[in-house]
């Protein structure tokens, strides 16, 4: 079985966010991590491959230096990877950049695919649905569990009262949620290991994609502004033996927790 | 000039730093109150490949530069130092197990230790041998294949947890270093038992205790090298293991600091945080430059180490100034929180007592001072 992770990397969530002129996220190489939604999904690849054998490829669309943030996949334990890195892709919003991994996808082969529920730098979570579409093929969402035998995959998906059990013939793509699993930490051979793995790099051109038809240009979405969220928290702080108990009273009864 | 670790030093540095945050520093303080060792943990040591640094590969090690030991003890001890001490002697033991042990020793003893199944200690004090190791008394008798052990240890670390302990014995009444040999004693080995576990200022979630040996029979495969080796055994881990306590002293020292820094950017006195006060800012500059240098010489010692240069004035300088260092710096962390660093409500009072034996064991810091002097001396007198 060929099972593709498909990886984005993302600036780590408690770095602090600059945007540009063009109201695009600064990006800084020292505070790049695996967007954390993605080792979910490759642990579940890793945890197929346990069951069923086979090989397990990483796959990111970003700038040359996202081999680090694919070798740390590599360290979790996946076989290789492989990178689509082009210039003319800067600024491809999430179809942009759902047409690049489908044609990347239909290069590199696949039993299964592989995405986190979502990136935990723009949380669009569109890319998964993006990519079947594009490849047309089905999505299996925001699974919680996963079986697959070589012929069908099967998923549980949360729903209001219990879950959905979800199927359909492979190859199929699949998008997993942070309880499908408990991600492993990657051990100092794995690191190591990492380093003898192969990373192929793919361009628009190795892929036979348009450059006109992907990168800031040609996507459709456009960041406006950008703002800081400022939460305040409100304490309010009831002191002594004079009526203190009653105020809190009232005010959790007023909040409707009483 | 090297002022940088390498990439793959850095991943392994953030992949120690995740997993001793996640899975280390949560339960501490507990542990600490408890003086519980956390055996529990040992199994995810070793599939991370930190129960084998010193192992090679062959027998299921990692194999990894002294340097890169130092990053990682000084992550464990951010988040608690009495792992990253039983973890220290732990790889300390296998690593002379890989050094001095032969063929079969190594298959019978390494891929356990190294999965993070079967844990080391360390027996070289006695009650009138601490600083003057040559001088220990316990005593193994050869009796055809067999020895047969008399005598008591004391200190040591992981006393009833662990599984083997490589025990320093004296094969030989007369000669003073050169009849000590280096024997792996089997935690059920009829004639073995623990004695007292010591009850201690810090340092609680690793126990330190009394070995006895009561005509305890071992068969003579569990001789380390050759009869008489014991000294150059035990010295051959010294400065290895004072460059580990270097790297776990600035763990300790660091995590200090981190608190009292938030702590100070918190903290409210008379209309201001106190970190606006620069009786605070000069305490906390201070407690920075003495970890950056500690960690500069370990980070220099570890690297003579893997180069293979001379290393002993270096792992000593490191020891002592870091393990001074965090002594002045947990101090002062206590002090820049006041009442609130005293109380066992905040990490800084137990950090205080963790780093307080890192001045003690592994070599006293006057023992480091020695050294030191020695080296100069004796290169003084070279020179002329
Ligand atoms: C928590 C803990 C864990 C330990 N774990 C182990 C272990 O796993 N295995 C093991 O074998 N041992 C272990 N030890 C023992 C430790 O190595 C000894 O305590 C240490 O070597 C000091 O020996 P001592 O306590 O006998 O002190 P002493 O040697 O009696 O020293 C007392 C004081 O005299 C000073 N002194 C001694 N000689 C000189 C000198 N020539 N010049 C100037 N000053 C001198 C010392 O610096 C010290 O200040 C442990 C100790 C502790 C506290």
């Amino acid at each position: 079985m060929k099972i593709v992770m498909c990886v984005k990397e993302t600036p780590s969530t408690t770095a602090e966010k600059r945007f540009g002129a063009d109201m695009r996220l600064e990006r800084r190489k020292e505070d790049a991590i695996i967007n954390p939604f993605d080792e979910y999904s490759i642990e579940e690849g890793l945890r197929q491959q346990e069951k069923h054998g086979g090989e397990t490829i990483v796959l990111s669309m970003g700038p040359a230096t996202a081999t680090d943030t694919i070798r740390k996949a590599l360290a979790m334990g996946a076989d290789r990877g492989v990178l689509v890195s082009d210039p003319a892709l800067a600024g491809s919003d999430a179809v942009a950049t759902a047409r690049v991994l489908a044609a990347a996808l239909q290069k590199i082969g696949f039993d299964l695919v592989l995405f986190g529920s979502a990136a935990a730098d723009a949380y669009g979570g569109i890319v998964p649905s993006a990519v079947a579409e594009f490849l047309g093929l089905p999505l299996l969402s925001f699974a919680t569990k996963l079986d697959e035998d070589g012929t069908t995959a099967k998923i549980e998906r949360q729903a209001e009262v219990g879950y959905n059990t979800v199927e359909t013939q492979t190859p199929a793509l699949v998008s997993v949620m942070k309880s499908i699993n408990e991600p492993r930490y990657p051990s100092m051979k794995g690191i190591m290991q990492s380093k003898k793995k192969t990373i192929d790099t793919m361009s628009l051109a190795d892929l036979g994609i348009e450059s006109g038809t992907v990168g800031a240009g040609a996507s459709g979405e456009k960041a406006l502004s950008a703002e800081k969220i400022t939460t305040q928290r409100k304490g309010e702080i009831y002191m002594g033996n004079d009526g203190a108990a009653e105020r809190v009273v009232a005010f959790l009864v007023e909040q409707k927790v009483l | 000039m090297f002022l940088r670790l390498d990439d793959e030093q850095q991943e392994i540095r953030d992949l120690v730093r995740k997993f001793a945050q996640q899975e280390i520093a949560p339960h501490a303080e507990q542990w600490d109150e408890e003086s519980h060792f956390p055996r529990e943990l040992f199994p995810a040591i070793g599939e991370l490949g930190l129960a084998g640094t010193l192992v090679p590969e062959d027998y299921g090690g990692a194999a990894l530069s002294r340097l890169t030991g130092t990053v990682i003890y000084e992550q464990i001890a951010q988040a608690d130092m009495s792992t990253a001490i039983w973890l220290a002697v732990h790889n300390m033991v296998a690593g002379l197990i890989a050094k001095f042990g032969n063929d079969e020793q190594r298959k019978r003893w390494l891929p356990q230790m190294a999965a993070g199944e079967t844990l080391g200690a360390f027996a070289l004090s006695e009650a009138h041998a601490g600083s003057d190791a040559a001088s220990i008394r316990c005593l193994a008798r050869r009796d055809g294949d067999d020895y047969i052990l008399n005598g008591t240890k004391f200190w040591v670390t992981s006393a009833g947890q662990a599984d083997v302990y490589a025990v320093m014995v004296r094969t030989d009444h007369e000669g003073g270093a050169r009849g000590i040999s280096t024997l792996v004693v089997e935690k059920d080995t009829p004639g073995f038992s623990i004695g007292k576990l010591e009850r201690k200022m810090g340092l609680h979630a690793s126990p330190t205790g009394e070995l006895i040996f009561e005509d305890c029979r071992l068969p003579a495969t569990n001789l380390l090298g050759n009869e008489g080796d014991g000294l150059k055994i035990s010295l051959s881990s010294l400065d290895g293991g004072r460059i580990n306590i270097g790297a776990i002293a600035t763990g300790v020292a660091q995590a200090a600091l981190d608190v009292s820094t938030r702590y100070a950017q918190d903290r409210v006195a008379f209309g201001k945080p106190i970190g606006a006060f620069e009786g605070i800012q000069f305490m906390l500059a201070d407690m920075a430059m003495k970890i950056e240098a500690s960690r500069l010489l370990v980070y220099q010692a570890a690297f003579k180490m893997d180069e293979g240069e001379p290393a002993t004035p270096y792992a000593a300088m490191a020891k002592c100034f870091a393990t001074d260092s965090a002594m002045a710096v947990t101090t002062d962390a206590v002090q820049i929180l006041g009442g609130a660093g005293y109380v066992r409500d905040w990490p800084v009072e137990r950090y205080m007592r963790d780093a307080k034996v890192a001045q003690i064991f592994e070599g006293a810091n006057q023992i480091q001072r020695i050294v030191v002097a020695r080296s100069l001396i004796g290169s003084i007198a070279k020179v002329r």
